[in-house]
């Protein structure tokens, strides 16, 4: 999490580091709430864990809030500085893929499923992700075909911006700003800057809009995976995206740095 | 009632399942059956109607898990008797955001009304026990389909796994019409039916109603929204089984599969339709086709499978024409797997046949920790056909826990016989 010091540091690196750390704190609180009540029956009931899930689940708000709050920088917000390249290659609309969050839980309850069943005498009622009733499973799968078409409709939407790149405006101010340019004609480039930044400006506006729907779908997406599962469950699946999350920025650090 | 038979059938507006987020899975089941509710009359008209108006409005149906099994009586089944159930907690609004985009509908098919000692003498010919699975899974698109029709045709039973390819609306339409062409065959050819030559014929009126659907279909929701050529190039697995007392009938065509458990030992009735499989090789290429290989052995270099339904652009080298099983029950089968590949190329036959048994052995007793309180009673039948869906919910898991990338749809059927009225 180290920059060189000459660099330009955006104000959203800091609170990031920040909210780096309390990831990890939420991570490692997580995991041991989780290996106490391994056992324990009432993990369900406790209201312990229920904060503990909420303040993880608070943490990513925040985190999205802080998006917005910066949203005036949108652009750097697309390109995230205080990501690595590795991160930067998995990103969807300045994020991570909503449906992600799907595979995470699909991938962690097979992990979970599969540590049990290598189990001489396979204990079927662990109650962790290994466990998923049919129920859940259905509602997951609902999840998972409605975050599906909805991150068609945003990355539809994506499309059409960023062709718009390319519209007539865009063209026309091009054209005429090069045809100055060619001419040597410096008395009419103020005008032309207003033009220029009225035309970048309405697309910064629906770079900002994009923005707040794709991180609307990461929380809701995220939101709506801890509801279907049981508090254990929950924490089980957090763990992991934190995890996920924490490693994933590392090994993009360790990668950047070589 | 003393119990009942529910289909997912198609969509609708019902609201989405919710189910208590510290549930445990026994007791949430039982609570379901508690919970069953019946629709008025007047409601079922609206989605009862069956098979034509639900057909109308069905498309691409991307989830079904339905977790309760069907029991029904050939005796008493009445068209009447058809009531439309929703378990109440699908009533509730925990995640309101789910509701919309919930699709499901349960349809009861048939009711059990007779008396228990009624139920006792005939269960064992007559119910069907079964647990089906569906998710999309780590693909994008679901284009599996799956048909169970208890007491389709008689005292026959009907389940059928379609994978789609290209669109799903060829698995789609054989879900939709594949039991009722059979049921029409079979009762064309009256008493003891010759079974292949049925299926057979089955599968190619299924072809047929397929392509001339698709050539007149105007109207659409499909992703390949039904144009040529690409229209051409959508097709579908099928494999079905017909159970009757005496017999199980497996027609297949792609490469889904049935296995039977008999005695512990896995015993596959159907045979993938692979183009690498040296007689589908020899005939693809007798044909006049060719069999690339590019990412797998590919018809022509496209279709991984060597039957398929549709996929008018690849005929005669990809054909419809099934190959039929007809295996005797014995009273050591237990029970019948039918999936699509997401199960299969990850899970072996023998694996799958180990799982669905240890599930419909471990009748699991009821834990000390769900409340006892004002629940129904569960009878034997209903905990076995938990035991199959437990079966199937479980192969799901383990396909998804050993990474299938695609979508995994299990249907595990109950063979035993005499064994509902058994504790444990």
């Amino acid at each position: 999490m180290t920059t060189p010091e000459n660099t330009y540091r955006h104000p959203f690196h800091s609170f990031f580091d920040c909210w780096l750390v309390e990831l990890n704190n939420n991570l490692e609180k997580l995991v041991s709430a989780a290996n106490h009540h391994h056992e324990d029956d009432d993990i369900n009931d406790d209201p312990d864990s229920y904060s503990l899930i909420d303040k993880a689940v608070g943490h990513y708000e925040e985190y999205y809030k802080a998006k917005s709050d910066g949203a005036n920088d949108v652009l750097s917000m697309f390109l995230p500085p205080w990501l690595t390249t590795l991160e930067d290659s998995f990103l969807w609309i300045g994020g991570w893929r909503p449906t992600t969050a799907v595979h995470l839980l699909y991938s962690k309850s097979g992990i979970q499923l599969e540590a049990r069943l290598a189990d001489l005498v396979p204990q079927l009622n662990c109650r962790d992700l290994g466990d998923l009733t049919s129920n859940q499973m259905k509602r997951i799968d609902e999840l998972q075909k409605k975050t599906i078409g909805e991150e068609r409709v945003i990355s539809e939407k994506m499309a059409r911006l960023q062709e718009s790149a390319a519209d007539t405006s865009m063209v026309d101010l091009s054209n005429m700003e090069s045809e100055m340019i060619r001419k040597n004609e410096y008395h009419g480039r103020k005008d032309s800057d207003e033009k220029v930044e009225s035309a970048l400006n309405g697309k910064n506006d629906k770079l900002v809009e994009m923005l707040r729907m794709a991180d609307g779908l990461r929380i809701e997406t995220l939101k709506s995976v801890v509801e279907i599962l049981t508090p254990l469950q929950a924490m089980y699946f957090l763990i992991a995206a934190a995890e996920l999350h924490l490693r994933l920025h590392d090994w993009g650090m360790k990668k950047d740095a070589a | 009632m003393a119990g009942m038979c529910c289909g997912v059938v198609g969509e609708a507006d019902t609201p989405s399942t919710v189910e208590p987020s510290g549930g445990r899975q026994g007791r949430r089941r039982r609570m379901e059956i508690h919970q069953l509710k019946f629709l008025a009359a007047a409601a079922s008209d609206e989605v009862a109607p069956m098979p034509d108006k639900a057909r109308k409005r069905r498309k691409v149906e991307n989830l079904e898990t339905i977790e309760k099994s069907v029991t029904g009586k050939s005796l008493i089944i009445p068209a009447a008797c058809e009531k439309v159930v929703q378990p109440c907690d699908m009533m509730r609004k925990e995640d309101s955001r789910l509701e919309s985009s919930s699709e499901t509908e349960i349809l009861l098919n048939s009711c059990k009304s007779m008396s228990e000692t009624i139920v006792e003498t005939l269960q064992h010919e007559e119910e069907s026990r079964f647990g089906l699975t569906m998710v999309c899974g780590r693909r994008r698109d679901m284009e599996d389909a799956v048909a169970v029709k208890p007491l389709f045709c008689g005292d026959l039973h009907f389940y059928g796994v379609y994978d789609g390819h290209g669109c799903s609306h060829v698995a789609t339409k054989c879900k939709d019409r594949m039991h009722e062409i059979v049921k029409d065959e079979v009762e064309n050819r009256g008493e003891s039916p010759e079974w292949k030559d049925t299926l057979a014929t089955s599968f190619s009126r299924m072809d047929k109603e397929v392509t001339e659907w698709s050539e007149g279909a105007s109207i659409s929701n499909c992703r390949c929204e039904l144009q040529t050529p690409q229209c051409d190039a959508v097709g579908s697995t099928a494999v079905v089984a017909v159970v009757t007392p005496e017999k199980i009938v497996v027609s297949n065509c792609g490469d889904s599969r049935a296995v039977l458990c008999r005695n512990g030992v896995a015993i596959p009735l159907s045979s993938d339709h692979k183009p690498d499989r040296p007689d589908e090789l020899a005939r693809i290429e007798e044909a006049g086709g060719r069999v690339i290989y590019w990412d797998g052995a590919r018809v022509l270099g496209v279709l991984a499978m060597s039957r398929a339904i549709g996929d008018n652009y690849l005929k005669p080298y990809v054909i419809p024409e099934p190959e039929v099983t007809v295996t005797e029950r014995t009273a050591e089968d237990e029970c019948l797997i039918l999936a699509s590949d997401g199960l299969w190329d990850v899970v072996s036959n023998d694996v799958a046949c180990n799982v669905a048994r240890m599930c419909l052995s471990s009748q699991t007793p009821a834990s000390p920790l769900r409340s006892p309180g004002n629940e129904v009673n569960v009878a034997g039948g209903e905990s076995s056909d938990k035991a199959c869906s437990d079966a199937s919910i479980l192969l799901t898991k383990l396909a998804l826990a050993r990474r299938s990338s695609d979508n995994v749809s299990v249907v595990v059927v109950d063979l035993r016989r005499n064994q509902k009225h058994v504790p444990n």
